[in-house]
């Protein structure tokens, strides 16, 4: 925080002496851009790695068949130029582009799919895809009847259908099919493979790495997409990769022109001065509109851990939840937190998604006489005028809320919330943990109850029905159930089977409305604002069409240019 | 003499490095969490079994230090998590990395630290007091507000690179440009590191000059004529030093094990930095390679310092050498 301040105070200070460049002209072929990012990437192969640098790398350096556009969340055409789908929607016929090739030379052929959905379903590969590719519970099949077309079969009907296909980046069989025989797979094209191994159909290629400094990545001159003017892409010669660790410092470097964009959005306090920078000329800064993930705040509702737990009885009670709900003012949460960069929410579905945000969902408005009566209803009161409100035993409802530590979103947000429920009598001790620790309090069920702002991994609710389903590993209150542990869990079960089992639209947006519904009537977990996205970029980079969804620009890494 | 004395010294050099490394490797062991962590809250039970696995968690706590001390014994010092690769090449590119910036500070806190010092301490004058007061004030400066300060002075006047070891460009330079690059990089990183340091510096021989200054040799060489400078440079500082002597071991020990917060901010891709993100991981094997490389460091650190010390009182190598 006091980090983020003083780092505020200098990038004002520094625009005091901020030139204006001369505007921009139009895009080029050629040059070079250099973007930060804050961690290094773990693999060159993302069938075995999930951090966010492996994931943009892959961007940058694969291709897959098809690919949902970002910024329209459209299905788009990509090494495959077209499909047919059987009326039932399990078989998918899909003909590759024709002339393809890896950045190798070698001819791309459906061989190399059929290679890539084998090692994701490969034990031995230990793939961190395969759950996400799996139709109906069953891993998709493949047959390929020539070189240029493949056959995709699923076990049963899928809502998302070859949207899934988006999670797949299709690697050379000729570089790793060895490794996969081996069982080496899952340590194959780690990120010490020198770059002349490796192989792609992206839009460049790994040039150098060089640990704790950069990845450079250089054009592939054999990239098989073309501009509309018919034009070779990517447009530019090089994508430098500088790994930056620390914000501040990150954002100084934005500001210098050293590095050109950024692969994560602006938090809120960055705001007022980036908004300086743009109008001096120097940054252009975008709003890419209400985030698709909000904090959340719930407790652990598992009885087979918090059963004997005497909190437990009303913790469990749907009542307690919506009493919190209705204490807070979402409002005020943000202007406090999120320095008014932020819109009310009241379910894990924000505006941000538009494709499955329901407006009508169940609110509970800023109400704290409400909260009392509620919390009244299932017999929490200040008995013995302590201002805590405690059960007829006795039991007082006190919390202790883990965090991440150093986040300061998280800790601003944590602070207002103790303060809007000491309101009402319920009291949070708040205890911010290192990641690996909070993750591992997390799974064991070892808390009382957590701040934290999971991430979705799929706009489309059939993709992340980890979270939704009760036996799923991301059901965050009540993990892995083995049977649902309520009526409303077992009927959200059946409705989000249902729904990513059905091929009509329509009727898939039926029923998540009303799992949505459910969810809020029950408020498992409790959403209060989802944050307004902030992105800057240097002035000289063209053709940004930005996203919500990670990485906000470089999704489109081929269309980008730099000003002459 | 002076072998058996090396030798006491590498084998106490053995013993500090195997003692700090075991002592990260068990605590990054039995502290909550471990590595596993690091996948997420979407990652399978299969996942995190064939990491745990990877790893040798799956081990107890002694069973995964004796078969890392094998290891180790034979300079493997196993994988790492965060970078996917063997540990020994990653930190023997950032210690090599962070004994350049840790050469580059300490040779700037010694160029203004002692002469400022000597200059402080032996006469009382405005200037002294500036002195003074600016050593208190790099002294008082968070690490953190004096790198990002910097950061900020370099992205201003962009006179210099605001952060990282070599620019964009240096992959297609030659060795004699790549220097310069890697020259034109060091300044900031090295003024954060040398600014208190420097202040330590100046603060002892300050304190040791004026102290060196009252000896009865020192006043009777006055007596006798010696002019203010000799006396000084020629009488005082030769005695003066050996409070320095016994800290320089120190700060070229912690110098080169690196300062995580200053090679964070300028993005130097050091040993602190790497040590850090290891912590942040519970990359275990990288913590233990990490500080096995710092204690090694150490131990040079304050063997330097010993030689120093024996250089600067004949005394202590009389002792040393009976």
């Amino acid at each position: 925080m006091a980090a983020g301040l003083v780092a505020a105070l200098l990038l004002a200070l520094y625009l005091r002496s901020d030139e204006t460049p001369s505007p921009a002209a139009a895009p080029r072929r050629g040059g070079q851009i250099v973007a930060s990012i804050r961690g290094e990437p773990r693999s060159f192969n993302r069938l075995v790695a999930r951090d966010q640098p492996t994931e943009l790398l892959t961007i940058l350096t694969q291709g897959r068949l098809v690919r949902i556009n970002r910024a329209t969340f459209e299905l788009e055409p990509w090494l495959a130029e077209k499909w047919d789908s059987s009326a039932d929607g399990r078989v998918h016929t899909l003909h590759l582009r024709p002339g393809v090739t890896w950045s190798d030379g070698a001819a791309f052929t459906s061989a190399d799919v059929l290679f890539s959905l084998q090692a994701v379903f490969d034990p031995k590969a230990q793939s961190v895809l395969a759950d996400s590719l799996l139709a109906g519970g069953q891993p998709i099949r493949a047959t390929a009847p020539d070189a240029q077309t493949v056959v995709i079969r699923f076990a049963a009907p899928s809502g998302p259908g070859l949207r899934l296909l988006d999670n797949l980046p299709i690697l050379p069989r000729h570089k790793l099919q060895d490794a996969l025989a081996a069982g080496r797979f899952a340590s194959a094209w780690s990120s010490g493979t020198p770059p002349a191994e490796l192989a792609g159909t992206g839009p460049f290629v790994v040039r150098e790495y060089q640990p704790g400094q950069r990845v450079v990545l250089d054009r592939n001159p054999r990239y098989w997409r073309r501009a509309a003017d018919g034009g070779p892409l990517p447009y530019l010669d090089r994508l430098v990769l500088e790994i930056v660790p620390e914000q501040n410092a990150e954002l100084l470097r934005l500001q210098s022109g050293e590095i050109d964009l950024t692969t994560g959005e602006l938090r809120p306090e960055d705001y007022v001065p980036i908004r300086q920078a743009e109008e001096r000329g120097r940054l252009r800064l975008i709003e890419l509109g209400v985030g698709p993930d909000a904090d959340a705040f719930w407790f652990c509702l598992k009885p087979e851990v918090k059963g004997k737990d005497p909190r437990f009885a009303f913790v469990r009670r749907p009542e307690f939840r919506q009493a919190i709900s209705h204490a807070v003012d979402r409002e005020t949460f943000a202007e406090t937190v999120f320095l008014g960069a932020a819109v009310p929410v009241w379910g894990p579905v924000t505006p941000g998604n538009r494709g499955w945000f329901w407006p009508d969902v169940p609110r509970y408005p800023h109400d704290d006489a409400r909260a009392r009566a509620l919390l009244a209803g299932i017999g929490l009161e200040d008995r013995d005028g302590n201002g805590v409100v405690e059960d007829a035993r006795g039991t007082e409802a006190r919390f202790t809320v883990l965090t991440q530590r150093g986040i300061g979103g998280y800790e601003r947000g944590i602070a207002v919330l103790r303060e809007e429920l000491g309101r009402i009598g319920i009291v949070l001790d708040i205890a911010p943990l290192e990641f690996g620790a909070m993750i591992q309090r997390m799974l064991a069920c070892d808390y009382d109850a957590m701040y934290y702002r999971p991430v979705a991994s799929d706009l489309d609710p059939a993709g992340n029905m980890d979270f939704w389903l009760s036996a799923g590993s991301a059901h965050f209150w009540n993990l892995e159930q083995r049977a649902p542990a309520t009526d409303w869990e077992r009927r959200i079960d059946t409705l989000m089977l249902e729904q990513a089992a059905s091929l009509d639209p329509e009727r898939r947006r039926q029923q998540f409305t009303a799992v949505q519904r459910i969810f809020a009537e029950n408020v498992p977990v409790l959403y209060f604002v989802a944050p307004r996205m902030y992105y800057a970029h240097s002035v000289r980079l063209r053709g940004v069409v930005p996203s919500v969804q990670r990485p906000p620009v470089l999704w489109n890494a081929d269309s980008l240019s730099v000003a002459p | 003499m002076l072998v058996r004395f090396l030798a006491r010294r590498v084998a106490f050099a053995l013993v500090l490095v195997l003692v700090v490394s075991s002592a990260a490797l068990l605590l990054a062991r039995l502290a909550p969490g471990d590595v596993t962590s690091q996948l997420g809250p979407f990652a399978s039970a299969g996942e995190v079994a064939g990491t745990r696995a990877r790893f040798d968690l799956d081990r107890t706590p002694s069973g995964q230090w004796l078969l890392w001390l094998g290891r180790a014994s034979r300079f493997d010092f196993g994988d790492s998590f965060l970078y996917n690769r063997p540990v020994r090449g990653l930190v023997a590119r950032a210690a090599a990395n962070t004994a350049v910036l840790a050469a580059a500070a300490l040779a700037v806190a010694t160029a203004l630290g002692i002469p400022l010092g000597m200059l402080s301490g032996s006469r009382r004058s405005a200037a002294a007091a500036l002195i003074r007061g600016l050593s208190l004030v790099c002294l008082s400066l968070p690490p953190l507000l004096t790198s990002l300060v910097l950061v900020f002075i370099a992205a201003t006047t962009r006179w210099l690179p605001a952060g990282g070891m070599t620019s964009v460009d240096a992959l297609d330079m030659r060795w004699s440009a790549w220097l310069a690059d890697v020259a034109l990089h060091l300044p900031l990183p090295t003024l954060a590191l040398a600014l208190p340091i420097a202040a330590t510096f100046e603060r002892l021989q300050a304190q040791s000059i004026g102290d060196a200054l009252q000896q009865p040799f020192v006043l009777a060489a006055s007596a006798r004529g010696v002019a203010p400078r000799d006396l000084i440079v020629r009488h005082a500082w030769p005695v003066s030093l050996r409070p320095i002597c016994a800290v320089y071991g120190l700060a070229i020990g912690a110098l080169l094990s690196g300062s995580f917060v200053v090679e964070f901010v300028t993005a130097w891709p050091g040993l602190g930095r790497l040590m850090y993100e290891a912590l942040r991981a519970r990359d275990i094997y990288l913590v233990a390679g990490c500080a096995a490389m710092g204690g090694l460091f150490l131990a040079v650190g304050s063997l330097i310092g010993d030689l120093l010390l024996a250089a600067a009182d004949p005394r202590l190598r009389e002792r040393r050498a009976g």
